[in-house]
């Protein structure tokens, strides 16, 4: 066992409102530069639909993630002889276009305008040229617009639909959508990493945050095709790559990051996980049904003797073994199981779990009408707003049995909940439903404090951070003990 | 502390020899291709008593700067324009007051001499003949090699229907040059000790062999015969090639990385298949 612990995080969809403050929270603090201004390493987008870059997921167009072949797990978009073919000219990138040609507006013309019959205008300007130029799209371009025949037409976890299906869903009346916050996942297998030539993408050996060394970073841009979720960005001024780093420095020093610590709808939990290193490879290599289950097997239980001991022996400290036991992604990947890795089938092992949301799926349709299940405990899945098919597509990996598991628990525990609130539901009866969605009275009363009276303290489980052991790491601290400055030139002696 | 300067007298004097011998090898080098000394004009002209048709002063500044005087419109420079065919003397490199001097005292005594050294050499005087433009011709392409080893002039020159590629474009065209700088025993002269900016440093240290002054003329002489309108063909040769050759690389990069991404969300907003 070589146990390493992980900061991960949980997104509980069923929150989010879809504000985007976590984006600004994030453009603000670290991609208002010069260069990054199409960069946004915290976006969220609206589903269905095609998302930041555009249709990212079609892996098939971007070449992110792994793949088995013969299995053996191998990059897609690039090998030790692709590396060398296609240095100078990386043929999977997403083009500007994909992301969006970033503006502003000449707000001069505003002032200056002569008198007229027209209100003055302000001309979008293109922050890459500095020419007036036409916007054709944005970061969030389809933002709210599911039922678009363009974008969310185009949703690749659609694909797996049948026809009428997918009719059903773009009928007005069934129309449907949820927010789908992203950030880089910090996965535990990165294909950024495996995928960098100059090797300035690195896991942090402390914590499992992904970093991108601005010093090493050649602009070969191979991670901006590996990585599957389209995570890494490349800075056209300064011809380095840039990514999400979790707020490192906040972490740091006790704080959430900056997209946790302003999510309005208190949808994002941080912890720490531990997991078996020597797992990884084993796990990724899974067929896609079953790679959920071997990622949270990989995930060791914080409470375990031997699993204590053994984190004890890799360097892991008390506090974060402590952190680790409190930490609320434990809770809810692995204890609750209600949080499911996003497109697991990319392999990279991806380390921001999501709880799927229930909302459109509550209601059903019902002849012509769709009608809001309440007095069953359990709506029928197959008939709900949304396919489940779809979310397990995003979630499961393709296996539904984790995505009807993950509903199920939900709706046992609302049912539940209304019953001891509202009365309208027998307890009993509701008591039995949760036992048949594998849950139980006590359980479902810690999922519902987590979910709706959580404080800062209950999200965010932030572990000391041992800087000084995390760099002992990598060099001695001691090194320079009894050094004086630059050392001498010329030894001193003594006379003249 | 006089003393010291003393020293330098012998060197001051040792310096102006050197000069004087300069003057000569200079006026080989630099002025010879296009003129003499009493043996009639070649692209330029004869220089014999040149100090008698215009003042000191004015053939300084001439000297110094041809090109500015003729285009001043200075009318006798404006006359040795329209003598020369329309050839611009160009301006020649590494003039000090001190050797336009030299050189003005050079063709003095030189013009009152019955018979000066610099009237022309006599090597244009043989008889050219077929064998010298198959010669001239390898001279020329550089399938023979300059025996001095000077670089051969299809580096630098194109003429017409010569070399697969046309020649180099950083000299002139030469087909018509046996016209221009008016025959046979101007063009050896230029030849023998070509003297302007660019091939002079060139040539200098490499002169062409006076062997191979004559093939090359003849050579010249030969293609001056070509229709010149003709000419533009060879360009146009070039041009297909470029075009062919830029064809085949795009052919190659396609094959390359013909799967390569191409835009996908324009294609998605127009309603192209993905
Ligand atoms: S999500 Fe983050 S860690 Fe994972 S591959 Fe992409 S950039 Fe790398
Ligand atoms: S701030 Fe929170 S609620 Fe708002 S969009 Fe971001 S994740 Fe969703």
């Amino acid at each position: 066992m070589d146990i390493r612990s992980q900061i991960s995080m949980v997104f509980h969809l069923d929150k989010c409102i879809g504000c985007h403050t976590c984006s600004i929270a994030c453009k603000n603090i670290w991609t208002d530069r010069k260069g990054t201004e199409y960069m946004w390493w915290n976006n969220v987008e609206t589903k269905p639909g095609t998302g930041f870059p555009t249709r990212w997921e079609d892996q098939d167009k971007y070449k992110g993630g792994w793949e088995l072949v013969d299995g053996e797990l191998k990059l897609k978009s690039t090998s030790k002889s692709k590396t060398i073919t296609n240095i100078f000219h990386n043929p999977t990138m997403p083009t500007m276009d994909d992301y969006y040609e970033p503006w502003s507006y000449k707000y001069k013309d505003l002032f200056d305008a002569p008198a007229g019959d027209d209100q003055p205008t302000a001309k979008p300007i293109s922050m890459v040229t500095g020419d007036y130029m036409d916007i054709e799209a944005g970061p969030n371009w389809d933002d709210d617009l599911s039922g678009s025949p363009i974008y969310a037409e185009n949703d690749i976890n659609l694909d797996v639909l049948s026809d009428e299906q997918r009719d059903q869903l773009f009928a007005i009346e069934r129309l449907m959508m949820f927010y789908f916050p992203r950030i880089c996942n910090h996965c535990v297998n990165p294909s950024c990493v495996a995928s960098c030539p100059s090797g300035a993408l690195y896991k942090r050996g402390e914590d499992g945050i992904v970093l991108l060394d601005q010093e090493r970073c050649r602009a070969w841009r191979s991670c901006i095709s590996a990585c599957p979720y389209k995570k890494t960005y490349y800075n056209w001024n300064t011809g380095k790559s840039e990514k999400c780093i979790l707020c490192f420095p906040r972490i740091e020093t006790g704080q959430a990051p900056a997209c946790f610590h302003s999510c309005v709808g208190r949808i994002r939990y941080l912890g720490v996980l531990l997991y078996d290193a020597d797992k990884i490879e084993e796990t990724a290599k899974h067929p896609d049904h079953e790679l959920v289950d071997a990622q949270r097997e990989m995930i060791l239980d914080p409470f375990d003797e031997n699993v204590i001991r053994e984190a004890k022996k890799n360097g892991i400290s008390e506090s974060t073994l402590k952190a680790a036991q409190e930490s609320p992604v434990y809770k809810f990947v692995k204890e609750w199981g209600i949080a499911l890795p996003p497109h697991v089938e990319y392999r990279t092992l991806p380390m921001l779990f999501y709880v799927p949301p229930m909302l459109p799926v509550m209601s059903a349709q019902e002849g012509d009408s769709v009608r809001s299940i309440n007095e069953e405990y359990f709506p029928d899945f197959d008939k709900a707003r949304v396919p489940i098919k779809y979310l397990a597509s995003m979630f499961g990996g393709g296996n539904e049995s984790h995505l009807r598991y993950v509903l199920k628990k939900q709706s046992a525990i609302r049912a539940y909940r209304r019953a001891l609130t509202v009365g309208d539901i027998d307890v009993l009866e509701a008591e039995k439903a949760l036992v048949e969605a594998d849950c139980n009275p006590e359980e479902a009363d810690k999922i519902y404090k987590l979910t709706s009276l959580c404080t800062f303290e209950d999200r965010f489980v932030i572990p000391p951070s041992h800087r000084e052991e995390a760099i002992e790491m990598m060099k001695d601290p001691l090194e320079h003990k009894q050094e004086v400055g630059f050392g001498f030139n010329d030894s001193p002696e003594r006379g003249m | 502390m006089k003393n010291k300067y003393k020293i330098l007298i012998p060197f001051v004097f040792l310096i102006s020899g050197v000069v004087c011998q300069d003057v000569d090898q200079f006026f080989k080098q630099n002025c010879s291709s296009c003129h003499t000394i009493g043996g009639g004009r070649l692209t330029g002209p004869d220089l014999k008593n040149v100090h008698e048709r215009k003042d000191d002063e004015w053939l300084k500044k001439f000297i110094n700067d041809p090109v500015a005087i003729i285009n001043s419109g200075d009318a006798y420079a404006r006359q040795i324009l329209d003598e020369s065919r329309g050839i611009m003397m160009p301006k020649v490199g590494g003039l000090t007051p001190f050797i336009v001097q030299s050189l003005l005292d050079l063709i003095k005594e030189e013009s009152a001499k019955e018979k000066s050294k610099y009237s022309g050499s006599s090597l244009a005087d043989r008889v050219l003949t077929p064998e010298d433009i198959i010669i001239g011709r390898a001279l020329f392409l550089g399938t023979t090699v300059l025996k001095n080893n000077g670089p051969s002039c299809i580096g630098c020159h194109s003429i017409f229907g010569e070399g697969q590629l046309g020649g180099g474009l950083l000299g002139p065209n030469l087909t018509d040059v046996y016209g221009r700088l008016g025959g046979k025993t101007a063009l050896a002269a230029w030849l023998s000790s070509p003297a302007s900016e660019t091939m002079g440093p060139i040539y200098g240290k490499h002169p062409i062999d006076e062997k191979e002054v004559l093939p090359l003329v003849a050579f010249f002489k030969e293609k001056g015969k070509s229709n010149i309108s003709e000419a533009g063909m060879h360009d146009f040769n070039f041009l297909i090639f470029g075009f062919v050759g830029l064809a085949i690389v795009l052919i190659l990069f396609d094959l390359f990385w013909g799967n390569r991404l191409r835009s996908v969300r324009r294609k998605l907003v127009k309603g192209k298949a993905l």
